[in-house]
């Protein structure tokens, strides 16, 4: 859930940033248009200021032009013209034909705020009368506004406004969209997760997501009705198989004991009889980790003393007794500060018989075998030390992986290995508790089981 | 024969096959009195008739299951019942125990397996009289919790005697300190360790030739004690 949370404020995050984003490249961009305009723009500004500068009035009242003038006009396609204060030219340069030498006020003021004959033009004060500069038709556009104070205060205000609201609306809008994906696809990410645990769901079958929602719900049907078909039909092969189980584990040892029968067929029927039992511990191995798969094993949890727990298993292989070559005793470990810890005792009592048969069962040859417990920091830890062949690094790893133990079931390039070390992984699960392998040196494998005092 | 050979068993399991197997293993064993019963019904006809000293019954059945019947059992009679049970789950085994079951034993199950059972119920239920256990230095009355060294009687205590007759059912097996120590105290003997040490120290004194080197209760270092016995009778 805190997954996806955090995905949905990045996401927030993301959007906002990318409004940034596009508003500081909108302005770029804006600047970059007014730049290559003004790049494009295939006439430079007249240069007003030295025109009439090259315009001169003598002491004598005569005007002189300077030489270039005509050259800086013509590169402009421009022309000028100086009207005195009746409005007669009294001087012009490259003006054209069609335009008047006499003007009067209002074509002075007219021409001045628009144009002259289509001629855009420049009026300027010169001291020997008003300068007027004109450019060629269509290479200027004019305009005169005149806007009121307190119009363009409100106006400039307006647009502040707008912006504002603009960029809250967008946030506002964004922040919404976000919150309906996130209501719409959140059930389903939950869905998800709790279709991964194993659990069964529930999406409602509405809204525009309600396609996706149904086929999760039966997704979720699916996987669980296939769960329970394969637990049912563990259940119902292990529990039918058990009566012609009894009956070949009866008849054969009751053979091995018959001594009226040859030694042959007692020796075949013992075979049959250490087959059978092996076909017995395999369906009670499966029974127990499918029902600690599928959360169906009662727990009985009650205060268990792990040291007698451990006693007990061990006294049981001995009484049993243990095949030649193979040695198991009790740790000297400090025995003095242990307490009771919670757990279910039968299932505890199957752990430690798992870990103590694993060594002997991967061991053929004989080993030593050590079991101790001990307390530490409300931590009750088992540990089992063989001095056996030990476990492949790469399967070492895979052991410590904290992911499923694989089973027989499962191909590994390790081969058989039997049911028993994924049971007591379920068994430490059950107990939340963690389970530790190590190779020691010089040969032989540790294992190492922690469990919480207290559930 | 042996008397406990001659105590009267009923079967009930609606598998035909395996209804003739446990009886071919009972007889095998030498016990003579073995009938069964292929329902709970047919069971309570014979149960009115006559009142068997063990019963052995099988949990899943058609029609009544092996824990109504028990509980019908239970209502008028405290008879020896061993469960069998083909699911193996512990709410089944539990269940069996709360009404009033003496044991289970899952299926599939070994002859062995089901003849220790049923022996061991039998000698709880129906202890024999004149118990005596011989070691190797001295014979010990179960009866009377006495200790015969050469002509003396050296008595029992209370707790001698229970931790001793715990020792003596399980002659040559390791019985572990906890096994010990809750036959002597009950269910709460957690740091009855050194109390227990004393016991076997003055177990030791009367049953042993030489206390400081057992023979007969051997200490099995961190896990308990083990009596070796040479018979019993």
């Amino acid at each position: 859930m805190e997954n996806i949370n955090r995905f949905f404020r990045k996401y927030l995050l993301k959007s906002a940033a990318i409004l940034i984003l596009f508003f500081i490249l909108n302005i770029v961009l804006i600047f970059c248009v007014l730049i290559w305009a003004w790049q494009s723009s295939s006439r430079p500004e007249i240069p007003l200021r030295q025109i009439s500068e090259s315009i001169t009035l003598d002491e004598n009242g005569t005007l002189t032009a300077a030489d270039t003038l005509p050259d800086i006009l013509d590169d402009k396609k421009a022309w000028a013209m100086m009207l005195d204060d009746s409005g007669q030219v009294f001087w012009q340069e490259c003006m054209p034909d069609e335009l008047p030498r006499k003007y009067a006020a209002t074509d002075i003021a007219k021409f001045s705020r628009w144009y002259l004959q289509d001629y855009p033009v420049y009026v300027l004060e010169h001291p020997a009368g008003l300068l007027v500069i004109g450019c060629e038709p269509n290479s200027i556009v004019k305009y005169n506004f005149a806007l009121d104070v307190t119009y363009l205060t409100t106006i400039a205000l307006g647009i502040g406004i707008v912006i504002i609201v603009n960029v809250l609306l967008i946030v506002l809008l964004f922040w919404r969209n976000t919150r309906n994906v996130e209501k719409a696809v959140v059930p389903i990410l939950n869905g998800i997760e709790t279709i991964s645990q194993g659990n069964p769901i529930d999406l409602p079958a509405k809204g525009e997501l309600a396609e996706i929602n149904i086929k999760l719900n039966n997704a979720g049907d699916y996987l669980i009705k296939k769960d329970n078909t394969r637990a049912e039909w563990i259940r119902g092969v292990s529990h039918d198989i058990r009566t012609p189980l009894s009956m070949i584990l009866g008849y054969s040892s009751e053979m091995e004991d018959n001594p009226e029968l040859p030694a042959a067929t007692r020796k075949q029927a013992g075979i049959i009889r250490e087959q059978s039992e092996k076909l017995r511990a395999l369906v009670s191995d499966l029974n127990l980790t499918t029902k600690l798969e599928y959360s169906m094993q009662p727990i009985r949890i009650q205060a268990i003393d792990p040291l007698e727990l451990l006693r007990q298993v061990i006294s049981e292989f001995l009484n049993n007794g243990l095949p030649d070559g193979y040695e198991l005793e009790l740790s000297e470990a400090d025995t003095n500060n242990i307490t009771p810890i919670y757990g279910d005792v039968s299932l505890l009592n199957r752990m430690l018989q798992n870990l103590i048969q694993n060594s002997i069962t991967h061991n053929p040859n004989g080993c030593q075998i050590t079991a101790s417990v001990r307390m530490n920091d409300g931590i009750c830890s088992f540990c089992v030390i063989d001095t056996g062949c030990g476990i492949s690094e790469s399967y070492l790893a895979l052991l410590n992986n904290d992911v499923n133990i694989p089973s027989s079931q499962e191909e590994t390039a390790e081969g058989e290995h039997g049911l028993g070390l994924k049971i007591v992984q379920q068994i430490v699960k059950v107990h939340q508790g963690n389970i530790q392998f190590s190779n020691i040196n010089p040969h032989g494998l540790k294992i190492e089981i922690c469990l919480p005092q207290k559930r | 024969m042996n008397e406990i050979h001659d105590k009267s068993i009923l079967v009930v399991d609606d598998e035909q096959d395996l209804r003739v197997m446990i009886k071919s293993i009972f007889e095998r064993a030498s016990y003579t009195q073995v009938i069964t019963a292929a329902s709970a019904q047919e069971a309570l006809k014979i149960l009115s008739k006559k009142m068997p000293e063990i019963i052995i019954l099988d949990v899943m059945m058609p029609g009544m299951d092996g824990f109504e019947l028990l509980q019908e059992i239970r209502a008028v009679s405290k008879v020896p019942v061993l469960m069998l049970t083909a699911k193996g789950e512990a709410e089944d085994r539990f269940s069996g125990f709360e009404l009033g079951a003496d044991d289970y034993l899952i299926k599939p199950f070994l002859p062995k397996e089901l003849l220790l059972r049923v022996q061991a119920i039998l000698k709880r239920a129906y202890p024999e009289s004149n118990r005596i256990v011989f070691l190797d230095a001295v014979s010990v009355d179960l009866d009377k919790a006495e200790v015969h060294r050469d002509g003396e009687i050296i008595p029992l205590t209370a707790k001698e005697y229970s931790i001793f007759t715990k020792l003596a059912e399980n002659a040559g097996h390791i019985v572990t300190i906890g096994a010990l120590c809750q036959t002597a105290c009950g269910e709460i003997w957690q740091g009855y360790e050194t109390t227990l040490m004393t016991h076997i120290r003055h177990l030791r004194e009367k049953i042993e030739k030489n206390p400081s080197t057992p023979v007969s209760l051997i200490t099995v270092k961190r896990l308990g004690y083990k009596l070796i016995v040479k018979g019993v009778k």
